[in-house]
């Protein structure tokens, strides 16, 4: 997975900001309802501290010293402390404790070990305090002042252990509700950061396809009214723009071959009519003769620069057929093996059968004698030329090595560029003009293929030209089947 | 033989009526389409060589009228553009063959021969030319009556070169014949093959029969001249 991609980059931080808030959410309703619980918890306990404060504010102004029954009783009745687990415990200000709770039936305190109770500053006050022992109780107070100037304190206490429940409950039900929900919704996230994207997977796919062979054909575009389509439309108006440029380049080349043709034609003509006069003399025969080969030059040049031209316009091919590269290549050399032979150069075909491209026929033979002549011109007497071709990882290799003289480092990026020559004063000697590679390139290209070249000075080079292979076609299977029958 | 040029470049048609003429053919020449179609039209010729970029009427339409008025005459077209396209098009308006400019005026001639049906010179299937014989049916080839062995190629040369003897044919003309036209820019096989043939054919004989022409090509003949 691109790790770069928009959509992944989309995808994680949407998913980031997606979990990072239900957590922020899960942990703010943890807090929030935490404090709600016990605040109600303590608003009970200390209304209940009053409760018991007014009754015994009541008792006590009916005049009874100690601590009233009734008090007692009323606490035992109403509250049941011992049956609720609760903690009750009044104390008179100058520390006599008077009433205080029994065990809770759980067990969860000693009620004799609480510390010693805590006076509020204010009278009525409360003082919410949360002890640890065993479980934890919420304690509470409230201070009773009567008229006479003696004053009581009336504590109380309930475990913490049904909020601890709730919270509990709440963390449960957060933790299997809130992946559910998130799963839901990275799925949706997922899935709208796709249809998102997708069109552009689509402007991308049908974008790469074209090029100088069918700038006719322009990219779908889809009535969205979003920035695709605008996307898709200015993309489409630069296609025209390179559509416009590759005709006019086109028609420049049909119309300069007419305009560099005619006078060629004329010279030509006028020259052969000339070298053919019966009175001409052997002299001026030679010299219009290098005339000639000059004009056969030109003819030459003129001729390979619309060749490439064409090529690089994208013209189509006469004929587009499949056939074998192997085949095609052995057949070539043989034809050329004179031209080896009388440099005393050996060529050595290896070529694996079956081979299969499709193409233009005679311009992919063209490659091979390019390369081959290349190859003659530059070996010394007495060298090696090895013609390859096999098929490997789904490409159809060419492969033309020589012992030849060798290419320096510094030039090998300019090999195929048009009328490049490493050594200018040899290579004309051996009658190029420089754009054999150049045409070798061009027509690779225009297969979908490519051609490259190593060499080392002194050692020789190896021209290497890759085309798409394709398999091997049906009907020529059964003509062989035929034969067999 | 009367034959129509219809050519507008002054130059081109002047030498291809002077070498068309000079092999005893009746040239007529048309200037632009306009003229070239009412000639067409009113004279009935063997051969129309018919350049395509005219003035006027294009070549491509004078073609189709030629055809759309049933005439007969063979069409040769003569033309700057050798774009694929433009060579498929002329074939279907009905042209019978197609040269490229420049082109070597013998294979004009050649293919002006051809399309007349004018049978080419020594049409039996033994081509003479001094002492050297070659039977076309066995494809042996003697010189003073002793048997020169070739490989298929050189017979393939010396054959051409035989069959038009006393004609210049150009290092294209033969590349195009004996090998094809993807060794077109590779004319140097030409010469090494021809330089072969000459090892077997000429070199152990007082008479040279293998001429070369420079800048033109080679020849196969007898004369001395060229």
């Amino acid at each position: 997975m691109n790790t770069r991609s928009l959509r992944f980059q989309l995808f994680t931080w949407y998913a980031a900001l997606l979990l990072g808030s239900f957590a922020l959410v899960g942990v703010a309703t943890y807090i929030a309802l935490e404090r709600s619980l016990t605040g109600a918890l303590e608003q009970t306990q200390v209304r209940r501290a009053r409760q018991i404060g007014h009754l015994l504010q009541e008792e006590l102004r009916a005049g009874d010293e100690g601590f009233p029954g009734r008090v007692r009783k009323e606490i035992e009745a109403s509250l049941a402390p011992s049956q609720n687990n609760r903690f009750i415990r009044i104390t008179r200000g100058d520390g006599l404790e008077l009433y205080r709770s029994g065990a809770p039936a759980d067990h969860s305190f000693e009620p004799a070990s609480l510390p010693t109770p805590q006076w509020p500053a204010r009278a009525d006050g409360t003082r919410p305090l949360v002890i640890t022992e065993g479980r934890d109780l919420l304690l509470t107070g409230a201070r009773v002042e009567l008229a006479n100037g003696t004053s009581y304190l009336v504590e109380t206490g309930a475990p913490l252990t049904e909020v601890r429940v709730d919270l509990k409950k709440w963390v449960i039900f957060l933790g299997s509700v809130l992946p559910l929900l998130g799963a839901i919704a990275l799925l949706g996230g997922f899935v709208l950061v796709n249809r998102a994207l997708s069109p552009v997977d689509h402007i991308t796919e049908s974008a790469a396809h074209i090029s100088s062979h069918n700038l006719s054909e322009r990219l779908p575009v889809a009535r969205t009214g979003d920035e695709l389509e605008r996307l898709s439309i200015a993309l489409n108006r630069m296609i025209e723009r390179l559509d416009a440029a590759f005709k006019h380049s086109r028609r420049f080349v049909a119309d300069a071959s007419h305009e560099l043709r005619t006078p060629l034609t004329v010279l030509r003509g006028e020259l052969e009519g000339l070298v053919a006069e019966p009175q001409m003399s052997a002299d001026w025969r030679e010299r219009l003769g290098s005339v000639l080969e000059e004009v056969d030059r030109l003819t030459g040049i003129v001729e390979g620069l619309f060749a490439i031209s064409r090529l690089d316009a994208g013209e189509a091919a006469a004929e587009w057929a499949k056939f074998d590269l192997a085949q095609l290549a052995v057949s070539t050399a043989d034809q050329m093996s004179l031209l080896a032979e009388d440099k005393q150069i050996r060529v050595t075909c290896a070529a694996a059968k079956g081979v299969w491209v499709e193409g233009d026929r005679a311009r992919l033979k063209q490659v091979v004698v390019n390369l081959l002549d290349n190859a003659i011109k530059y070996t010394p007497a007495g060298g090696a030329i090895t013609l390859t071709v096999r098929a490997d990882d789904g490409r159809a290799l060419l492969e033309v090595g020589d012992t030849g003289i060798g290419i320096p480092g510094e030039f090998l990026p300019r090999v195929f560029e048009r009328f490049f020559r490493v050594d200018r004063a040899r290579s004309r000697d051996e009658g190029g003009a420089g754009l054999g590679l150049s045409i070798v390139e061009s027509i690779c290209a225009a297969h979908q293929g490519r051609v490259e070249v190593h060499s080392v000075p002194g050692e020789g080079s190896l021209f290497r030209v890759a085309l798409p292979l394709i398999a091997e076609p049906m009907n020529n299977q059964n003509k062989q089947m035929s034969y067999a029958y | 033989m009367r034959l129509l040029l219809v050519e507008d470049e002054k130059k081109v048609a002047d030498f291809v009526a002077r070498g068309l003429r000079a092999e005893r053919f009746a040239v007529d020449v048309a200037q632009d389409g306009d003229t070239g179609w009412r000639m067409a039209a009113s004279l009935d010729y063997d051969l129309i060589i018919l350049d395509l970029m005219l003035p006027r009427l294009p070549g491509t339409e004078l073609l189709q009228r030629v055809r759309r008025n049933g005439r007969s005459a063979a069409v040769l077209v003569l033309t700057a553009r050798d774009a694929t396209q433009d060579k498929v098009e002329n074939f279907e308006a009905g042209a019978d063959d197609y040269l490229t400019k420049p082109f070597a005026f013998a294979e004009l001639l050649v293919r002006v021969k051809a399309l007349l049906r004018r049978p080419l010179p020594a049409r039996s299937h033994v081509l003479r030319v001094a002492d050297l014989e070659i039977d076309r049916l066995t494809q042996q080839v003697r010189r003073a009556g002793r048997r020169v062995d070739l490989t298929a190629k050189e017979y393939a040369l010396l054959e051409y070169l035989a069959a038009h003897s006393g004609r210049v044919l150009s290092r294209t003309m033969i590349v195009e014949h004996v090998w094809d036209e993807s060794f077109e820019g590779l004319t140097n096989i030409v010469d090494v093959y021809v330089r072969h043939l000459r090892e077997k054919v000429d070199e152990p004989y007082d008479r040279k029969l293998i001429r070369t022409v420079r800048g033109v090509g080679y020849c196969l003949t007898e004369e001395t001249v060229l």
